[in-house]
């Protein structure tokens, strides 16, 4: 995927204008980021030829995509980006395991066929489901959610200026590559040292960057935190919010 | 190389979450100690750095393709390690949450291959003792591409060691590890040549910005890198263990006769027995048969014998589907009540 869809992406999901009012609200969030672990573990705890415990669990991120307005496209398109590495993980299992395992009419399906499926069912799902949950919360929760699970400080300011300052790199090396582009003549140019030495030009401009930017926070009274905000204690709905999700999870994995 | 939630087991992932977690604290541990409020943005400006020098592409001699820099030892190089694998970590954790590259259960495995290898083996055992004390071009080139290759080549190798420990994958070990680490040689190779020729024009132009390689002192970390490694060997060892019965199983066979207690016959039990099997967090991921096919299984293996019903498969499928369709519907009700978003900022 082009960085520059990446980056619309992130502008996209980062806002976390999209919430199902019933679940995901503003002081849910924490309880919505506990929900998405234990969703995910419960996905990857299916056993690897079960597919319809796999399937059912589809169910989480389809309802906080429906209920949610969440736009499908976007989902859909990096559903499609699968990384390539679990689709190789795959498509090997048809071909190294060739048990027979169901058998319809005089049809054999093997065991690899049905595991690799599962694999990628298990994919889709928990990858569907990340995405709707960054869909649904800005970023800067996820970062003041990370802040209250006693996350250090460091990786957490790491995180806020990483966000921050993306776009406006990304922007600075989609600017250098199109300059570049514009001076290449077939792939002259287009070389790893020549690159290289682009990319190297980037990086002086970012340490430049990145003084000033010091010497800006530093004049706002910047001591190595970004926010004083107190930790929010744990409330009684968190609790029941995550209790009521663990236990649909389990349920499902029982019925089904 | 991201690793994907749908490749690890639950124990996999959530020991890997701990041993990446537990690094993040220490690097901030140590971050804190230096009280240099001053590399803060840098850090978070490189980290931003890297998502946009990703972006620029190089063509790859001989191949007709094009690749763009993975980052990590750049980082190390310029952040030096602690800082280094907080400014990976924070990438893969973005990368994850707004693009899908590698789960969230897989985060840890992810930092693990991706950030400790670069930062804390290849950087300070690698780079620093091949650069010495006096750079020189030379040494740099070397120290960039043999560093390089070496953390990408242990990270693909985690990568095996923690696909093959979660059982998820067919592939087995040598087929895995032969097709995994040339193909991540190569990348290596590229990805050294690209930091030593970024390194190069920094030394040239502003070399104040690089980290002098003997102002890091070799972390101590190394000996819970060699903690890890051993849960991890332990692990695959534990695959060829004796069949034979242990200690506490031997002493019960010669006390009882037999080398597991047989339970008797209660409901109770057999329902927390099928509870207990569907929660299986580290499958055996043997066939899930009833008893009676496995039993025809057993009696007659040289004839391919179905160990399911198709029947209620296909009907659990389409069921699974119905179940999907009925979600999608109660969320569209569910909606309703919900104000309707706003799409601008």
């Amino acid at each position: 995927m082009k960085q520059s869809a990446r980056l619309a992406y992130i502008h996209l999901a980062g806002r976390g204008t999209y919430a199902p009012a019933f679940f995901v609200n503003w002081r849910n969030h924490r309880a919505a980021l506990i929900i998405l672990l234990l969703f995910v573990f419960f996905v990857i705890s299916v056993n690897k030829h079960d597919i319809t415990a796999g399937i059912i669990y589809a169910v989480f991120p389809v309802m906080l995509i429906t209920a949610g307005r969440l736009p499908i496209a976007p989902i859909l398109k990096r559903l499609a980006l699968i990384s390539p590495f679990v689709l190789i993980m795959a498509a090997a299992n048809p071909l190294l395991d060739t048990h027979p395992y169901i058998k319809i009419n005089t049809m054999v399906i093997s065991s690899g066929i049905v595991s690799g499926t599962v694999i990628l069912i298990k994919s889709l799902v928990t990858i569907s489901a990340v995405l709707a949950f960054t869909l649904c919360v800005p970023f800067y929760r996820i970062c003041e959610i990370l802040r209250d699970f006693r996350v250090p400080n460091v990786f957490v300011t790491q995180l806020v200026l990483l966000y921050r300052y993306s776009f406006l790199l990304v922007e600075e090396a989609m600017a250098m590559q199109k300059a570049r582009n514009l001076r290449s003549f077939g792939k002259k140019g287009k070389d790893l040292f020549t690159t290289a030495k682009l990319i190297g030009s980037l990086l002086l401009r970012t340490n430049n960057k990145a003084e000033r930017i010091y010497r800006g926070m530093i004049a706002r009274g910047f001591n190595g935190e970004l926010t004083k905000k107190k930790i929010d204690k744990i409330r009684i709905d968190e609790v029941v919010l995550t209790c009521a999700a663990l236990l649909v999870f389990t349920l499902i994995r029982v019925i089904f | 190389m991201h690793m994907a939630d749908a490749l690890i087991s639950p124990v996999v992932g959530g020991a890997f979450w701990i041993a990446s977690g537990a690094l993040i604290g220490y690097s901030a541990k140590k971050i804190a100690e230096e009280k240099d409020n001053s590399k803060t943005p840098l850090m978070g400006v490189l980290g931003a750095f890297v998502f946009a020098a990703q972006m620029i592409n190089f063509s790859i001699p001989g191949t007709g393709s094009s690749g763009h820099i993975g980052g990590g030892l750049l980082l190390t190089a310029l952040l030096g390690p602690y800082r280094a694998f907080i400014a990976i970590a924070s990438v893969l954790t973005i990368q994850c949450l707004f693009f899908a590259d590698g789960g969230i259960l897989a985060l840890g495995c992810n930092i693990f291959n991706l950030g400790f290898f670069p930062a804390f083996i290849a950087y300070p055992f690698i780079y620093k003792l091949i650069i010495g004390n006096k750079q020189s071009p030379g040494k740099l080139a070397a120290a960039s591409i043999v560093a390089a290759d070496a953390g990408l080549l242990m990270g693909a190798f985690s990568v095996v060691v923690q696909t093959l420990l979660s059982g998820i994958s067919e592939l087995p070990f040598g087929t895995f590890v032969l097709v995994m680490l040339p193909i991540h040689f190569a990348i290596g190779i590229v990805e050294g040549l690209v930091v030593w020729a970024v390194l190069a024009f920094v030394a040239r132009t502003e070399p104040a910005l690089l980290v002098p390689a003997n102002a890091v002192k070799p972390p101590r970390l190394i000996i819970a890198a060699f903690a890890v490694a051993a849960l991890a060997f332990g692990g695959i060892f534990a695959w060829f263990a004796s069949s034979s019965p242990d200690g506490l199983e031997w002493s019960m066979s010669k006390v009882t006769g037999t080398e597991e207690f047989e339970r008797a016959g209660n409901k109770v039990h057999d329902v927390l027995g099928s509870i207990q099997k569907k929660f299986a967090f580290l499958p055996d991921y043997s066939f899930k048969a009833t008893e009676t096919a496995a039993t025809e299984h057993a009696q007659e293996k040289a004839e391919p014998a179905s160990p399911v019903c198709p029947g209620t498969s296909v009907a659990g499928v389409v069921g699974s589907f119905l179940v999907l369709f009925m979600a999608g519907t109660i969320g569209f009700i569910l909606r309703g009540r919900g104000a309707k978003p706003q799409t601008s900022a």
